[in-house]
């Protein structure tokens, strides 16, 4: 397969936030301040936690997300990357309406901003929840954003036979970029490995998930623990739009149109020769 | 680092300790990696659970301040193993290598005995006159042979020998007493000693991680000697996959304290000059080491080559025989004065100092007891200060506390600085090596760098100083500085190198530094990085070894790469490697050699591997020509009891000087018995402040931010300062997560977010529930991202050998805005 | 001249041509989001824009018009949610009259005939759901869970289409089927002038002729 991914080891993450810091630079993405932002200059506020900014935004493609937990009095920190997950039977890819979201010759999900029309239901649709969009919300004018896998057009890292800029600055080797084929089998080793060391959840995301992701996660617990949703799927809504009610507009509007042009030729006939009998009555009753 | 960053992908057990890797290391953690990979095991011992520990296999939680007390703990544990199981310790190793099998002096009692404190000090438990707060230490030297040679007990049973006397101290650190000190469970701890005791086999190696969590306490320098004892019984050291490696906190700051930025030495770890050294005979007489121990290759005995060989750096042609070498025209330090950090800050604010010049520092953020350090910066004449962007030192009267600026009378110079990509140099990282870097682009505005500012300064001085005269001024007048008015940092290079003075042709290493004057140099450890362009033709800039970016694997493939820049001393990558072979010069570890005996190279033999550290044959092989591994110590062997210490031989545990507890529970002697008490008046008591501060940092920011602050990127990331609080301590007071809340010492308080989490949790000491918080504090009132400084917590106090604040155990008080 | 009957008063033509033209440039904007070909159009958004401003006349229009009309509003109601066996009497008749022009297989229809009455109801209850989904996309696009927005979308989308597709049988009715020409005196000029040719009146809705040449109240609409 021509597929590329990239191979994220939830395990060797050390969310420094190099990738986070990375990805805006390459994507030339600014810091995004959420309001309210308080008297001293460019500031968010801290809301106790490592995890800012809070949330994926236009400008933030791609964010750690830190996860503390606790069993038996032993004290866990999961660090987890969110981003695009990159899938092959892609929510938003089925979603868009123009085409405007696609897929990479490598398997990823690019998109063409300039075409984007800001509907926003890849944002609907994506059952990760990852594009946002800038939006008016008087005039409706929006685009979406997501990671681009680092094919942003004029910056395309891909194109140019180089890895993402995330994979490139991982310090702690967390990410790697490669042949589809290659790094699941990586990935199934690491799984293998964690799980003879006692990490019995130890689990590969993306394998099969959506018929496989383009971004494949070496997690030691389970996908839930790491707050990634277990079988995600197309949700049926998006399903039913685009395989069912469209083609079902196409015909029904089709049918309408041929049955309406098929009416004017069978009444305008009928019609004239209904008047023709009466044309002939018309100059006897007129005599009358 | 004794080892480089590289050779941690070697180790078995990587034990951070005191430090934080994967927050403040974040490039190098991917060796890190690399030995889990290959099946290393993490262990993290910290007062909180980090961002390592989430990495660990083992996490230890400990109370800040007491790291003694535990690495005390597992030395007990490994000298109680070393007595069960001999045959997983390296015997040889300790007896041959170390001063374990040495005899000290009879007279010699230890805090075993004396309730804390060991024989010679000058006052009595828990001393307060200053005076009397220092150590005698005639009884803590070796017993020494008609011949002037140390008495020796090779089978370590002699009651006076090093191997009991260190048995006999740790035997009181036993696991029950690790957990009522450092809070830590005892299966906890003892867990770790396994782990990393397994190194102690020979074919294993463990590396110590360290870094500020270590050294900033007033028993700092101790905490360090503890981990060389642990390393030496586990004979890590010089071995591939071990060593303790000190993870410096800036990328060249392994080069600044190599050129002596600190007040009691200068360039190449010598000794800074006195007033009592009232001739360079004098002075040489005092700071070589003597040894009467042939077998001993006491390589400082070589000092007055070096210091020679400075002098004709510093003054050419204006040094010479005839006039001691310009020794004269040198400022002295009045011998015992403390002109460190603190020291200076108290002198600042006296008014005893008038100008400060802060080059790249940002001490009104980054200096401990911040009111007091910005109130020193406010008493000064005048200021200069040299930043990228304007730092809280540069508008100190912008200080939140500061009531009327109109008042304060400092005349400060703000020099806009160049950051290091517009400008071309070396940088010398933890592991040693020296990497040449080049200019990328020009610096903004008027902003230069920093060789630039100095020699326009230094040439303007020389030329006011020729012109007007003054005190000492032939220390300036008679320097030779010839850069260049638009200065070559070539040359500066070169004259760090050192070159013979008849010929002009840069020396190759220090061996070939002579005393005679015959050859100058700038710093001794870097003789051999800039040498002539014949002898490095390949180099990207030929001669220049730390321009080498050649990835040629080393001999043995231990991830040496030789030929990439270059690491003082001599290019040596792991130093004290002569301790990773045994007496036939072969490798302990067959698999990770550093360097074997070669019988058939050279005419007599020679090493394969790394450079080897002192080129001496094998003990078993030539005992004549032979010499002990550890060639810089006086005795040639590595010092598990180190007479040279300030406050004892051995590590003793001693509270925090601010400490929750009532008694120490080891001994009497309550704090450190010899660091100077600047403030006493400041000592913060347990009643008002229960809970114990500590300070660190944070991934995403730089030490006192003036870079990282001005960053929009790194700001959306961490965007203000936060104190971190258990769950338990949050619901105490309260206090929810996010709340603004108010943390105060005995010396200031500050407004920060609260941060509750699992990840601190309270320590259980002896049946007490001590609270600990931890404080960000990179922040100031300066720059794009504003917030309270943690500094104005810590106290003014200081570790007793380095003199190094103590900003990582003090008491606060937490309580909701 | 021949006598003329006005069916349509003023106030209804201008709501049916502001509320058409509105639904037109709705339909268009949002064939765009249907038709991937056509999708450039909204690149830059400004379709968008435009679909609100036209929803907003969609929704403002029918507003002034009820509290002014509240009569002829509660009797158009009324008879769109009057159905009876008349209307099953149109429904068998309509092959015959639709394709073969059979004026005489019809029964007399009132004001509306029977399609008239199934397109006035669809207009009623379609609006209403456009509105509804539209306004919570709209206003609650970043704040309501996707799985609601999604299901908005669907709806949305389903009443684009079975309106869309009685848009074209509407406009197809009223100007180009023979049986409602010609335009000067027949559907057209019904919405256009407001008046229909006696003939027209008599032949198409028979029932509601009849009712007026009684001379009973001129029912306006």
């Amino acid at each position: 397969m021509a597929d590329k991914v990239i191979l994220y080891d939830a395990t060797r993450c050390t969310a420094c936030r190099g990738c986070q810091a990375a990805c805006k630079q390459w994507n030339e993405n600014d810091e995004y301040i959420p309001p309210p932002s308080d008297q001293r200059g460019v500031q968010a506020k801290s809301h106790g936690s490592y995890e800012n900014p809070p949330d994926l935004s236009p400008q933030t493609w791609l964010k750690m997300r830190f996860t503390e937990t606790e069993n038996n009095g032993k004290v866990r920190w999961l660090f987890t990357r969110q981003a695009c997950m990159h899938c092959t039977d892609a929510a938003c890819v089925k979603a868009c309406p123009n085409g405007t979201l696609y897929h990479h010759e490598f398997g990823f999900v690019a998109y063409n901003k300039d075409t984007c029309t800001g509907c926003g239901y890849c944002i609907d649709a994506c059952p990760f929840n990852v594009p946002r969009s800038t939006r008016n919300l008087f005039t409706g004018i929006a685009k979406a954003d997501k990671c681009t896998f680092c094919t942003t057009p004029g910056l395309d890292r891909i194109a140019e036979g180089l890895e993402p800029a995330c994979v490139k600055t991982c310090p702690p080797k967390a990410l790697q970029y490669g042949d589809r084929d290659a790094l699941v089998a990586e990935g199934r080793k690491r799984v293998q490995t964690l799980v003879a060391k006692g990490y019995t959840n130890a689990y590969l995301y993306g394998e099969h998930e959506l018929d496989g992701l383009h971004v494949i996660y070496v997690l030691d617990d389970t996908p839930e623990a790491y707050g990634l949703p277990v079988d995600p799927k197309v949700p049926a809504t998006t399903i039913a739009w685009k395989d069912v009610i469209q083609p079902v507009g196409w015909a029904l509007g089709g049918l309408t149109i041929l049955g309406l042009g098929l009416n004017f030729l069978i009444a305008r006939e009928s019609k004239i020769k209904k008047e023709q009998p009466a044309k002939k009555e018309e100059p006897a009753e007129k005599e009358k | 680092m004794t080892n480089h960053w590289g050779d941690i992908a070697n180790s078995d057990v990587v034990m951070a300790l005191g430090g934080n890797p994967a927050e403040n290391h974040p490039a190098a953690f991917g060796h890190i990696t690399i030995a889990k990979d290959r099946g290393a095991k993490l262990i993290s011992v910290d007062p909180r659970f980090t961002r390592t520990s989430a990495k660990a296999d083992v996490y230890a939680p400990i109370r800040s301040g007491t790291d003694v007390a535990l690495v005390g703990g597992m030395i007990k544990f490994v000298l109680d193993d070393i007595e069960a199981n001999p045959a997983n310790y390296n015997m040889v190793y300790i007896t041959e290598y170390t001063n374990a099998a040495y005899l000290v002096n009879p007279g010699f009692r230890g805090p075993a005995e004396l309730d804390g404190l060991f024989s010679g000090y000058a006052g009595a438990l828990n001393e307060t006159d200053g005076a009397k707060r220092k150590y005698d230490k005639a009884t803590w030297g070796y017993q020494v042979d008609e011949n002037g040679v140390p008495r020796k007990d090779k089978t370590l049973a002699d009651s006076n020998c090093v191997f009991q006397i260190l048995k006999r101290q740790y035997a009181r650190y036993t696991p029950e007493k690790v957990n009522s000190i450092c809070g830590t469970p005892q299966e906890t701890f003892l867990e770790v000693c396994r782990t990393f005791a397994s190194t102690g086999k020979t074919g294993k190696a463990g590396v110590i991680l360290y870094a500020m969590g270590t050294t900033q306490h007033t028993n700092g320098a101790e905490n360090i000697r503890a981990y060389s004892i642990l390393q030496l019984l586990l004979a890590n050291m010089g071995v591939s996959g071990g060593g303790i490696d000190a993870m410096r906190g800036e990328s060249n700051v392994q080069g600044s304290t190599d050129f002596g930025l600190l007040f009691d030495s200068i360039p190449g770890y010598l000794g800074m000059f006195t007033d009592a050294d009232v001739s360079l005979q004098k002075y040489l007489e005092r700071v070589t080491p003597r040894n009467s121990d042939p077998t001993s290759a006491n390589w400082l005995q070589n000092y007055p080559k070096y210091i020679t060989s400075l002098l004709k750096a510093w003054y050419g042609d204006a040094a010479s025989k005839d006039n001691d070498f310009g020794f004269h025209y040198l400022p002295k330090i009045e011998t015992g004065k403390n002109y460190s950090w603190l020291s200076l800050f108290e002198a600042m604010g006296a008014g005893t100092i008038k100008g400060l010049m802060a080059w790249g520092q940002n001490p009104a953020v980054g200096g401990p007891n911040s009111n007091a350090e910005r109130q020193a910066l406010a008493s000064l004449d005048w200021l200069v200060a040299s930043d990228l962007w304007m730092t809280e030192t540069m508008e100190f009267w912008k200080a939140p506390n500061v009531q009327d600026p109109s008042a304060i009378k400092t005349e400060v110079f703000v020099l806009p600085a160049r950051s290091s990509f517009e400008k071309e140099g070396s940088v010398t990282n933890s592991s040693r090596w020296m990497q040449w870097r080049y200019k990328a682009a020009d610096g903004p505005g008027e902003a230069e760098d920093d060789l630039w500012m100095i020699n326009k300064l230094m040439l303007k001085l020389k030329e006011l100083y020729t012109q007007e005269s003054g005190p000492n001024a032939e220390a300036v007048t008679r320097m030779t500085w010839n850069y260049g008015d638009a200065p070559d940092v070539h040359k500066v290079a070169k004259e760090i190198n050192g070159y013979d003075t008849n010929t002009g042709l840069q020396v190759d290493g220090f061996p070939n530094l002579k005393d005679d004057g015959s050859t100058a140099c700038g710093e001794w450890v870097y003789c051999g990085s800039y040498v002539e362009p014949d002898k490095e033709p390949n180099a990207p800039v030929p001669g220049n070894r730390a321009s080498r970016r050649d990835l040629t694997p080393d001999q043995f493939n231990v991830g040496l790469y030789p030929k990439w820049a270059w690491s003082w001393p001599v290019n040596r990558r792991i130093i004290y490697n002569r301790a990773s072979v045994d007496l036939n010069g072969e490798p302990w570890d067959k698999e990770h050699p550093v360097i074997q005996w070669n019988p058939t190279k050279g005419e007599t033999g020679g090493w394969d591997g790394d450079i080897v550290d002192g080129n001496y044959p094998p003990i078993a092989i030539d005992p004549v020509k032979s010499r002990y591994p550890f060639i810089m110590t006086a005795e040639g062997v590595a010092r598990l009891f180190a007479q040279g210490m300030a406050d004892g031989p051995m590590p003793e545990f001693y509270e925090p000087w601010e400490t929750p507890v009532s008694a120490n529970q080891m001994s009497d002697q309550l704090s450190n018995p010899v660091c100077k008490v600047w403030r006493p008046e400041e000592h913060g008591s347990v009643d008002k402040f229960p809970i114990v501060g500590t300070t660190y940092r944070v991934c995403e920011h730089w030490q006192a931010g003036q870079l990282t602050r001005n960053l929009p990127w790194l700001i959306e990331m961490q965007p203000e300062p936060f104190v971190e609080m258990s769950e338990e301590l949050a619901a105490e007071k309260g206090i929810a997560n996010g709340d603004k809340v108010i943390v105060e010492s005995a010396r200031g308080q500050v407004k920060m977010a609260a941060m509750v989490t699992k990840r601190f949790k309270p320590f259980q000491m002896n049946g007490r529930k001590v609270h600990e918080v931890g404080l960000l504090w990179h922040w100031g009132y300066s720059g794009l991202s504003k917030g309270d400084s943690a500094n104005l917590l810590t106290p003014h106090i200081g570790d007793a050998n380095t003199m190094i604040p103590e900003y990582k155990a003090f008491l606060v008080d937490v309580r909701k805005a | 001249m021949e006598q003329e009957v006005e069916r349509y008063r003023k106030p209804t033509r201008i709501l049916h041509w502001v509320h058409a033209g509105a639904f037109t440039i709705l339909f268009l904007t949002g064939l765009i989001l249907f038709i991937p070909a056509l999708g450039f159009l909204a690149q830059d958004s400004w379709t968008r824009l435009i679909h609100r401003i036209a929803a907003a006349l969609f929704i403002i229009a029918p507003l002034i018009y009820i509290p002014l009309n509240w009569k002829a509003t509660l009797r158009g109601v009324k008879d769109a949610f009057s159905w009876g066996m008349d209307d099953v009497g149109w429904l068998m008749a309509a092959p015959r009259y639709y394709f073969l022009a059979d004026e005489e297989a019809m029964p007399p229809q009132d004001h509306m005939n029977s399609g008239q009455k199934m397109w006035w109801l669809l207009v009623i209850v379609f609006s209403g759901v456009f509105i509804i989904t539209g306004l919570i996309m709209w206003a609650f696009k970043t704040v309501a869970p996707a799985a609601l927005l999604e299901w908005m979308v669907l709806i949305h989308d389903i009443a684009f289409i079975v309106t869309g597709a009685m848009f074209f049988v509407h406009i197809y009715l009223s100007v180009i089927h023979p049986l409602m020409r010609p335009l000067r005196t027949g559907a057209w000029s019904s919405m256009a002038r407001g008046k229909v040719s006696a003939h027209y009146a008599c032949s198409h809705h028979a029932k509601w002729y009849e009712r007026i040449s009684k001379g009973e109240e001129i029912e306006h609409q």
